[in-house]
């Protein structure tokens, strides 16, 4: 399999999308005669090379943070400058992987939605869509912390280099179906992981000497 | 009320979007609404980097200086804001999408439970009520429309507000005029 991997994380290089999708490349490319091209997508000036690219794929991924409950703007841009493609025949199969900072899969789903339409319209056959809440702050993690969620990872992209598709189970252990009711909120989240998530961002703002002016309201306490 | 309305349409060549923001809004300053309209298209915003510095550089601001501050600040002095978009491959339009992103200055970098889901505490008291002005382009079908709305009222989840009204440019501007003036 040929595959094209566009990282659309508007962090580029250093993104937590960039190290789920490692994980993942390195399940894949686990089946011979496998390969890959890598694409970041916040090289903004380059959206005709990346349209270019998308015509010539084979098979498509797309992987991107969860920004405003739904794509980052980087990756609009994108979707937005492949409408000559629409109605073409021969467009590449797509799949995508979305992850969030928010640990709950509800915050997906509707994108889930339009991601799963947005295959159609463009004409490419769907293989599925892997979500994956709870992501931010895994490079501050220690690596018994995201061991399991990296093997996820990799059995995602070593089923896929093997089918062609996103295997259902591995998906919904990926997005933690289990863990949270039918609707997707976040029961079981406890108040200890709260104060977790709180001290990774009190840490952050004492290390940068902005811990005192944490709750500023520049646009309501400092009139124009 | 004090009314932001976020022209997020790309193509200045689409008058009929723009005619029918327009007659919007005339007719809501005859009723005595304040409304300030942002043409995004015409100004300079960044796309957000992903950086937090905006949670953890300088809390409340982003660190990436551009046009969006002006808009920030409208927007959290206002009681209604109004998205509006041509929809372009099922989606509103990556302009409109780019404030979009550079709104999490607004609130702060914590998590709570609101509602039953995990969400940032606002920076602020208050924010305004929310809707959604859709174009329909040629192939858009209800459920695409639904599928941008659910995306939307989602969205005001995030700001612990209300999501008040999604209406299409093919219904007349007065409908939207009610539905605010019921608010």
């Amino acid at each position: 399999m040929r595959l094209t991997v566009f990282n659309g994380s508007p962090r580029g290089t250093g993104s937590n999308t960039g190290i789920l999708l490692g994980q993942f490349l390195k399940g894949y490319t686990g089946t011979e005669g496998n390969s890959y091209e890598l694409i970041y997508l916040n090289r903004v000036d380059r959206q005709d090379e990346f349209v270019e690219t998308f015509r010539n794929a084979e098979t498509v991924l797309l992987a991107f943070p969860l920004y405003a409950d739904a794509m980052p703007a980087i990756v609009k841009t994108f979707i937005e400058s492949l409408a000559p493609l629409r109605g073409r025949g021969g467009n590449p199969s797509i799949g995508f992987i979305v992850q969030s900072g928010f640990p709950e899969p509800v915050h997906t789903r509707c994108l889930e939605r339009y991601l799963q339409k947005l295959a159609k319209r463009l004409g490419c056959p769907w293989f599925g869509t892997a979500v994956r809440g709870g992501v931010e702050g895994i490079q501050a993690m220690p690596p018994e912390r995201t061991r399991r969620l990296f093997e996820s990872f990799y059995s995602l992209g070593k089923d896929f280099g093997a089918t062609g598709r996103f295997d259902p189970q591995i998906i919904d252990s990926l997005a933690r179906r289990d863990s949270y009711p039918a609707d997707g909120r976040s029961k079981g989240i406890t108040t200890a992981q709260l104060k977790g998530s709180d001290m990774y961002w009190d840490n952050l703002l004492r290390k940068n000497g902005a811990y005192e002016n944490r709750y500023a309201r520049p646009y309501t306490d400092n009139p124009e | 009320m004090k009314i932001v309305v976020l022209n997020g349409n790309p193509d200045q060549s689409n008058t009929e979007f723009e005619s029918y923001l327009k007659g919007l809004s005339d007719l809501l300053e005859s009723h005595d609404h304040k409304v300030t309209t942002f043409v995004l298209r015409d100004m300079d915003i960044r796309y957000c980097v992903g950086c937090f510095g905006c949670w953890v550089k300088t809390p409340g601001e982003c660190v990436n200086a551009d046009d969006s501050a002006q808009i920030r600040r409208e927007i959290v002095n206002s009681d209604l804001l109004i998205f509006a978009s041509p929809v372009i491959i099922g989606f509103t339009s990556a302009v409109l999408k780019r404030v979009h992103d550079k709104c999490i200055p607004l609130v702060l970098p914590y998590l709570g439970i609101f509602d039953g889901e995990c969400h940032h505490p606002g920076r602020y008291d208050s924010y305004p009520v929310m809707g959604l002005i859709l174009q329909p382009e040629s192939d858009t079908d209800e459920e695409d429309i639904q599928i941008i709305t659910d995306i939307y009222e989602r969205d005001s989840l995030n700001f612990q507000t209300d999501f008040v009204f999604s209406k299409l440019t093919t219904g007349p501007v007065e409908e939207i005029v009610d539905e605010i003036n019921g608010i």
